[in-house]
This record gives structure tokens, C-alpha cells and sequence, in this order.
């Protein structure tokens, strides 16, 4: 409040106190979370992935329901037990990937649910066209309500679901990442929309890490690490440091035993890698780096900054639009998977549930996936029934993978068994190069720990290890040498991780900072 | 959960599938059954049930009183032979995620094609039957490329082509008859009568069994079975098949050649419902005579879903359907109900096990229980150490 007095209960119009979730797997994604929206204000919700903002902002929109705590709207306490509730009482969410139906008109997609009807049968088209008109002239919001929802651009699809919620009656309105997908003059665009809506009383929860948008847009703040709230903050009594420095930070240190390491020759080697995506964004701008035998480089960078685009070229889910990446002196682009396993390159893909098992095969059929055709596990055209038990078993003592049995289905194992399974298998394959994309996102303390060090065992035999992680923790701890990226571009090079601090890998993810063009030429080891 | 919950859980479904099935049925023969009082309608239906159930092994008579029938026993195998292989072609095309419903036409192109062998090639007693299954099957497996191909390379849906083409097969074939190949001395569209040295001759050719159809086919049928389950667990092509089936995605990283392990799945049926088709042929007729499809690949794609995927489970799943249309044929006969009412009964099994969330209620009770045992046994083991 501008003069400073303590506010009443009625200034909020939302009150979240108090608020944990615990997942049925165990996870506490958020843990004793109070959040509070005043009327009329733009909100930034803000945290590294994983910090637990979609699962409160789920919670607040009737798609999850909170394990304690309590939400009050408009000092009403209310259970929100599904987003038909939440709707009914103003609180509207536009969602990162819309929910629109492609192959309907735009005024068809607004009053889906609420079909206007002539003589209570027909659709009345009309009707529906006329109430778009009306909110889009209302809330200065332009859209073409005749036009089908496939054939508008992006920016239009967003107004669309700003404009669905408002029909609905929203007077919240949770938005979330809503400039991920917009080109520049767009985001200016939807700034102005919101401000307006802003200054007729709507209030917006703007959930974000990028900085300067924060800066230009918001009135508050609150921050949230690793499920807690850091606090809530006048954006104009906050620097952009002083941001990064409480949603980047360290809570707990868990140390994995390191020696130094022996670089030897370069396995991976990328240059100058381009890649544009289907909405023309750049992902991935003139990245260039070695990853050597015997070192673990990390690359660390805030998600959504060209890393996922980076390791699918790597293993030809992606093809780029320029530049090479050779293994061993093999250039990789655009080979089938089986050809680069066979050069010795695995992966323990940031999707273990899509990429990294079958989960309704047994754990021995998932772990023989990659090797099934290999001599040793045949006997002529049929397998060898022995081998494959042995090397199941072997690998299920080997990686304490917890089960009943070799036999049990995959799916049925806990988060932190499955990943177990997925490194067993690419860890045992003899390989040169480890691609190990988020190894540890979302399992145990005790498997973490497990695979950390199983990490630094092989790479300190000799293997190439590339480790991309939005674990902060996790990077530094592991990594030799280090690369931010941001923006789709090497932010920064780090050939020693020691002496880094929190701040200064802040500062580099979130884009304040930037290395030199030759700072950054480091990481190749030509 | 593990696998021995996951097999009950199974067997439970399908006999409780096949409970309100048979509760369905016993409600429409009861409306559909001859008598004026209720009293009458009861004892019709009663009487229905009887065969039905148990008719297909024992026949009734007010004088001798209920006797095994073995012909009755023996009618059923014989009729299991070609749905045995129709079965397994879906197996394997289905274990792939393909839903391929080409073993219909694939089953009558290849008794065509085996038909055609019989006839025109002369070769020796042994070797004939053989040859011209052999050849019926390699023949539908390269037919079974066309959706293959498309589906792989060009990504059509493979259930709208091989649908498709099970309509084209039946024309052409029907085209063919018409036009080239039909006996004109016969007052009907049939071919001429195939060699004697291609018949596949019966098992035991003593009075029990006169009459009866079983055939050496069977024994080729069982053995299929058991090579078809060989294929499918214990080699890498089968279980590279079986995969994808699971997870494309997952075989793909995992280096499987996705599109080529596809085609070889539809190729592998095709080959199995042309191969069955020729032995149905050889084994029960002495020409080629057929005019529309069959069914008996329909019968495939219920049986194959009975068996959920599994070959081994193939022949319990063919009896199963075989004893059924026995059962709906003599009651048809002795208790004046339409033998229609079998596709009701089919329809209905069909219905249920192909909705997925069916008992999922149960499902999930042994899922939770499951769940609890692994904490339990997590909790055991850190205590240990």
C-alpha cells in the first residue's frame, strides 16, 4: 500500500495461507506457501522450474487440491475443488499451451460450454460473434471472432484465452508464462492489454522468470524456492540482483567426493550450432563447445534457453539448421539413434517416462533395450534366456534398483527406481560419451546421491560426460567446467567451477551478464 | 504390480466379462424363446442354455441319457484351426500397435492363392500341401506391405487400408472366380477340385471320429502357437516388436529400427492368416468355392483381444469361440433359438474387454496394494542396513 498502514483482510481478494501439497509419489512441491493478491495489482509469481508456482497456481484455479492450508477469496474460505469452481468465483487461468479447439472459429472457441442458442436448439452464431465483438472492443483486446483458431498467430490465440476467461466472469486472471511463446512486439502489445485490464480493476498473477518483464510490468512480488515462499516484495523496492539472488540459491549442499579432473582428448565436439523453431525463435544461436574424456561439463542455464534443443540435436530427435557435431571425428547429425549408440554415446533423456523405459515392460526388458541384438544375448534366433537374467540381475544389484523382481513391470516402480533403471542400462553400455540431461529432476535423496556419484565414478575412468541440469545444486557439485546458456546462447564459460558463486551463475542464467565473444571461445579445445 | 497380480487381475476380467455376457444372452433367449406361458418360456430357455453350454460335449437323449459326443469334441478343434491362425496374425500385427484388420481378406486371399497352387501345380503327395500353403502365406505377406508401407512411410492409417483392402481381395478374388477360374460344368461359382496330392489328410481316419474335420492342420496350428510364442518372448524380434508396441518413442532412442521392425510385424501376419487360410482350405474342401470373406478374421481380431496379445493364450481363446458358436449352432437346431444371437453374445465380450477402464475400481485396489507392499518392503530393507 502506498502509505505503508497494515491491510485489512478485504484489500486481498485472494488469500493463500499456509498452503503444502504433497503429491501421492511423495514429492513436497509446495511446503507451508502464504500468497496474497491485493485488487487491482499485477502480481509476479516467480522461481526456478520446479520451485512449485504451477502447482500453487493449480491449487488456486481448482486443478489441485492442497493437502492443508487454507485459500480465501474474496474473504470468502472457499474449497476449490475443481476450475468449474474457481471459474464461478472470478479466477480465470490462461495457460502456457492454450486450450483452444484449432478447428473452430474464434467466437465458437469464447462461449464453448456456453453456447448462446436459437430457440434453444440452434447454435447462434451470430450471438457468439457479437459477445466477442463486445469483449474485444471492451477490454481493447483485437481479435477476429470469424477467423479459425488455426489459422491466427500466436499473439491472437493468447488475446483468445484472455478473452475466454473474461467472458467467464474472471476478475483474477492467472497467466501463466505468457511471453514464452510471443515474439517481442507482441509482449509489448500484451503488456498494454494487461495494464489496461490492470487499471479496470482486474488483478493479474504473472508468473515468469524473465527479469525485465518483471521489472517493467509488475507492482509485487513473491518468490518461491524449491516449494517455500522467499517473500513478497514492492517490485520498485527490489534490483534485478537482489531477484536473482533469492530465486538462485543454494539450500542444501549435498558434497560428492571429486578429484580433480585429467582432461584428454576431445569426444564431443560442436561448432557453430543454429536452430530456429517452427514459430521462427531462435533456440539455439552459434553454440560452440568440447566435451573432453574424463570431464564432466555442466551446463546449467534457466529451462527454455536452448538446452532441451541442444541435447536433441545430440541425438537426432532434431536436426539443426547449421553447424556440425562430431563424436570421435563421426559427424552425428542427422544418424539414426542405433548409429550413434553404436559410436558409444547414451543418453539419459530429460523424459523418462516418454524416451527412457517401456513402462508397461518388465525391468529386464528395459534394461536389455539398447543390446537386445547384441551376440552375447542371443543364442542363434533365439535369446539367450540365461545371459539376459544374469545381466538383469547383475544391473539390478549393481544400481539397487528396488523390485520385487526382474520381472516386474517398470511403470509400477517408484520415480527415483525407474531413473535407476534408465542409468543402469545407458551407464552399462560401455560408452565414451554420457549425455545426462536432468539425471536427477524429481527423484529421492537417496537415488540423487546414488547416480551423482555413479556420475563422477565414470567419468573419472575416462568417460565424457555432458551434464545438463537446471539444478543448480547439481551443476556445480558435479561439473569440471561449466556453460550457461542463455537465449540460446553460451552466456558463459566457466573453465573451473571452484570459487563460483550462487550470484554469479545468477547473474549469467538470468541474462544480466555476459562473457565475451572470446571468454567463450574457451570451451573449445582446439 | 507384479506379474501374478497382473495375470489374476486378467483372468478375473475375462470371467467376469464373460459372466455378464452370458447373463446378457440368457436374458434375449429368454425373450426370444418359443412358449405362451412364463412357465414355458422358462423351460425353453433352460433348455437353450443346455445346449449352449454344455451341448457342444454331450448330447442329450431321453433314452440313453447325457453321453460325451467326441464328433462334437472334435468339430470344435477343426473348426479352432483357421481362427487359431487368424488369431496370432493379430497378435503380432497388434502387438506392434498396428491396428491392422487385414487377416480377414489375408485369410482369403491366402486360401486362394493355396487353392490355385492345389490345382494348377503338379507336385507330389508331401511336398504339395506344403508348397501351396507356404505360397498363400508369402503371397497375403506381400500384400500385408501395402498398408505396411504406407503407414511407415507415409503415415495413413493402417485400420482404414487394411480394411480397405479386405474389400478389394474379396473383389478381385470374386472377379477372378467369375471370369477365369470357375468350373463351368458347375451350377455354382466354384474352381475345379484340387490334386489329391495336396489334401491335408485327417489325423485318425477311425468311425469315432467319421465326419468329423480335424486335420492335420491342428497339430500345424498348435505348432504355430508355440513358434509364434518363441517369437514374440524370446527373440529380438519379437520383443523389438513388442517394444514398440509399449513405447515408439522409447524403442526409437533405444536404437530399434522402428519402420522396419513394423513392416516385419504385418508382414508376419499376413504370412500367418494366408498360411491358415491354406490349410483351412486343403484340410475342408475339395475346391475353391468361397464368395464373400469368411469372418474368420473378424473372429481373429476377438479372439486375439481375448488372448491380449499373448500367443500362448491363442488356442484357449479360439476354443472358447469355437465352443460358443458350437453352443449357439445346436441350440439353433434343438431349441428353436436364432443362431444370430451368438454375434449378441460376442458383441457383448467384445464390449467389455475392450473397455479399458472395466473393474479399473479393482484394478486400482491391487495397484494401491502393490504400492504398499513396496514402501513396506523399502522400509524392511533400510532397516536392515
Amino acid at each position: 500500500m502506498p502509505d505503508g498502514k497494515t491491510l485489512s483482510a478485504e484489500e486481498f481478494v485472494v488469500q493463500m495461507k499456509g498452503i503444502t501439497k504433497v503429491y501421492p509419489n511423495g514429492v513436497a512441491a509446495n511446503q507451508g506457501v502464504d500468497f496474497n493478491l491485493r485488487r487491482g495489482e499485477i502480481h509476479a509469481l516467480m522461481g526456478e522450474n520446479g520451485a512449485g508456482k504451477s502447482t500453487l497456481m493449480k491449487m488456486l484455479f481448482g486443478l489441485e487440491q492442497p493437502t492443508s492450508g487454507e485459500i480465501i477469496v474474496n474473504g470468502e474460505k472457499l474449497e476449490l475443488t475443481s476450475p468449474s469452481v474457481a471459474i464461478a468465483h472470478g479466477i480465470g487461468m490462461v495457460h502456457q499451451h492454450f486450450m483452444l479447439v484449432p478447428s473452430l472459429s474464434v467466437a465458437e472457441n469464447m462461449v464453448l460450454g456456453m453456447v448462446p442458442r436459437k430457440s434453444g436448439i440452434f447454435i447462434d452464431r451470430a450471438k457468439a460473434i457479437e459477445i466477442t465483438r463486445e469483449y474485444s472492443e471492451k477490454f481493447n483486446l483485437k481479435v477476429e471472432p470469424e477467423a479459425k483458431v488455426v489459422d491466427i498467430p500466436v499473439g491472437m490465440k493468447q488475446k483468445v484465452e484472455i478473452l475466454k476467461a473474461l467472458v467467464r466472469g474472471a476478475r483474477i486472471l492467472i497467466m501463466d508464462e505468457p511471453t514464452a511463446v510471443l515474439t517481442s512486439q507482441e509482449t509489448a502489445e500484451l503488456f498494454v492489454e494487461l495494464k489496461n485490464l490492470k487499471n479496470q480493476g482486474y488483478t493479474i498473477v504473472f508468473i515468469s522468470h524473465k527479469l525485465n518483464e518483471i521489472m517493467e510490468i509488475t507492482d509485487r512480488l513473491t518468490i518461491m524456492r524449491n516449494g517455500r515462499s522467499m517473500g513478497v516484495y514492492n517490485t520498485c523496492d527490489v534490483t534485478k540482483e537482489d531477484i536473482s539472488r533469492l530465486m538462485v540459491g543454494r539450500d542444501v549442499v549435498l558434497s560428492v567426493q571429486k578429484d580433480k579432473a585429467v582432461p584428454g582428448d576431445t569426444v564431443l565436439k560442436i561448432r557453430d550450432l543454429e536452430y530456429v523453431n517452427e514459430w521462427h525463435k531462435k533456440m539455439l544461436d552459434k553454440v560452440s563447445f568440447d566435451v573432453r574424456k574424463g570431464e564432466i561439463l555442466g551446463i546449467a542455464g534457466v529451462e527454455g534457453n536452448g538446452q532441451k534443443e541442444l541435447v536433441d540435436m545430440l541425438f537426432n530427435f532434431n536436426v539443426p539448421n547449421s553447424g556440425t557435431v562430431t563424436v570421435n571425428g563421426v559427424n552425428i547429425l542427422g544418424m539414426p539413434q542405433r548409429k550413434i549408440r553404436e559410436l558409444g554415446v547414451s543418453l539419459v533423456p530429460e523424459d523418462r517416462m516418454l524416451y527412457g523405459i517401456a513402462a508397461g515392460a518388465s525391468i529386464e526388458e528395459n534394461v536389455i533395450s539398447d543390446r537386445a541384438s547384441e551376440k552375447h544375448l542371443n543364442n542363434g534366433p533365439l535369446f539367450n534366456m540365461k545371459a539376459i537374467h544374469e545381466e538383469a540381475d547383475r544391473l539390478i544389484k549393481e544400481y539397487t534398483v528396488l523390485c520385487k523382481s526382474r520381472s516386474q513391470h517398470v511403470g509400477m516402480l517408484s520415480g527415483g527406481n525407474i531413473q535407476k533403471v534408465v542409468v543402469a542400462r545407458e551407464f552399462s553400455n560401455d560408452p565414451v560419451l554420457i549425455l545426462a540431461d536432468q539425471p536427477t529432476r524429481g527423484i529421492d535423496v537417496g537415488a540423487t546421491e546414488f547416480i551423482r556419484k555413479k556420475l563422477v565414478e565414470l567419468s573419472r575412468s575416462g568417460i565424457a560426460v555432458l551434464l545438463v541440469s537446471a539444478d543448480l545444486n547439481e551443476v556445480m557439485e558435479l561439473s569440471d567446467s561449466l556453460i550457461v546458456m542463455h537465449n540460446g546462447q553460451i552466456a558463459a564459460y566457466f573453465e573451473d567451477t571452484a570459487g563460483l558463486t550462487d550470484e554469479i551463475m545468477g547473474e549469467y542464467m538470468l541474462g544480466l551478464k555476459k562473457q565475451t565473444e572470446e571468454e567463450v571461445r574457451r570451451a573449445c579445445h582446439d | 504390480m507384479t506379474k501374478r497380480r497382473q495375470m489374476r487381475f486378467t483372468i478375473i476380467r475375462s470371467l467376469v466379462a464373460i459372466l455378464i455376457a452370458l447373463l446378457v444372452a440368457t436374458i434375449l433367449i429368454f425373450i426370444s424363446a418359443a412358449g405362451a406361458t412364463f412357465q414355458d418360456k422358462l423351460e425353453a430357455t433352460r433348455e437353450a442354455l443346455k445346449q449352449m453350454l454344455a451341448g457342444p460335449l454331450f448330447r442329450f437323449s431321453k433314452k440313453s441319457g447325457t453321453a460325451f459326443e467326441a464328433k462334437r469334441l472334435a468339430d470344435i478343434l477343426a473348426a479352432m484351426i483357421p481362427t487359431i491362425f487368424t488369431g496370432l496374425s493379430v497378435c503380432v500385427m497388434f502387438s506392434a500397435n498396428q491396428f491392422n484388420l487385414g487377416a480377414e481378406g489375408g485369410i482369403m486371399l491366402g486360401a486362394f492363392i493355396t487353392a490355385m497352387a492345389a490345382i494348377y501345380m503338379p507336385l507330389f503327395a508331401g511336398l504339395h500341401p506344403l508348397v501351396a500353403v507356404l505360397l498363400g502365406g508369402a503371397v497375403v505377406a506381400v500384400v500385408m506391405l501395402l498398408p505396411a508401407l504406407l503407414k511407415t512411410k507415409l503415415n495413413v492409417s493402417e485400420m482404414v487400408c487394411s480394411l480397405m483392402l479386405n474389400y478389394i481381395i474379396m473383389y478381385v478374388i470374386k472377379f477372378l472366380m467369375n471370369t477365369y477360374l470357375a468350373d463351368k460344368s458347375r451350377g455354382q461359382i466354384m474352381s475345379y477340385a484340387f490334386r489329391e496330392t495336396a489334401n491335408i489328410p485327417p489325423i485318425i481316419n477311425n468311425s469315432v471320429f467319421s465326419g468329423a474335420k480335424l486335420t492335420w492342420g491342428f497339430v500345424i496350428a498348435i505348432l504355430a502357437v508355440i513358434l509364434c510364442g518363441l517369437f514374440m518372448y524370446r527373440s529380438r524380434w519379437g520383443y523389438a516388436i513388442r517394444m514398440i508396441g509399449i513405447n515408439q518413442d522409447f524403442a526409437k532412442y533405444s536404437g530399434m529400427k522402428v519402420g522396419g521392425v513394423i513392416v516385419l510385424s504385418q508382414l508376419l501376419g499376413g504370412f500367418l492368416a494366408g498360411a491358415g487360410g491354406g490349410i483351412e482350405m486343403l484340410g475342408r474342401y475339395t475346391n475353391f468355392s468361397w464368395s464373400a470373406l469368411p469372418g474368420y478374421g473378424w473372429t481373429g481380431i476377438t479372439i486375439a483381444i481375448l488372448a491380449g496379445n499373448n500367443p500362448y493364450m491363442v488356442p484357449l481363446a479360439a476354443f472358447f469361440m469355437a465352443y460358443l458358436s458350437k453352443g449357439c449352432d445346436l441350440m439353433a437346431t434343438y431349441a428353436k433359438v436364432p443362431a444370430q444371437l451368438i454375434d449378441i453374445v460376442q458383441g457383448v465380450i467384445f464390449l467389455f474387454f475392450a473397455a479399458e477402464q472395466f473393474l479399473s475400481g479393482y484394478r486400482q485396489k491391487l495397484v494401491v496394494k502393490s504400492a504398499q507392499e513396496e514402501i513396506e518392503m523399502a522400509k524392511a530393507q533400510k532397516e536392515g542396513i
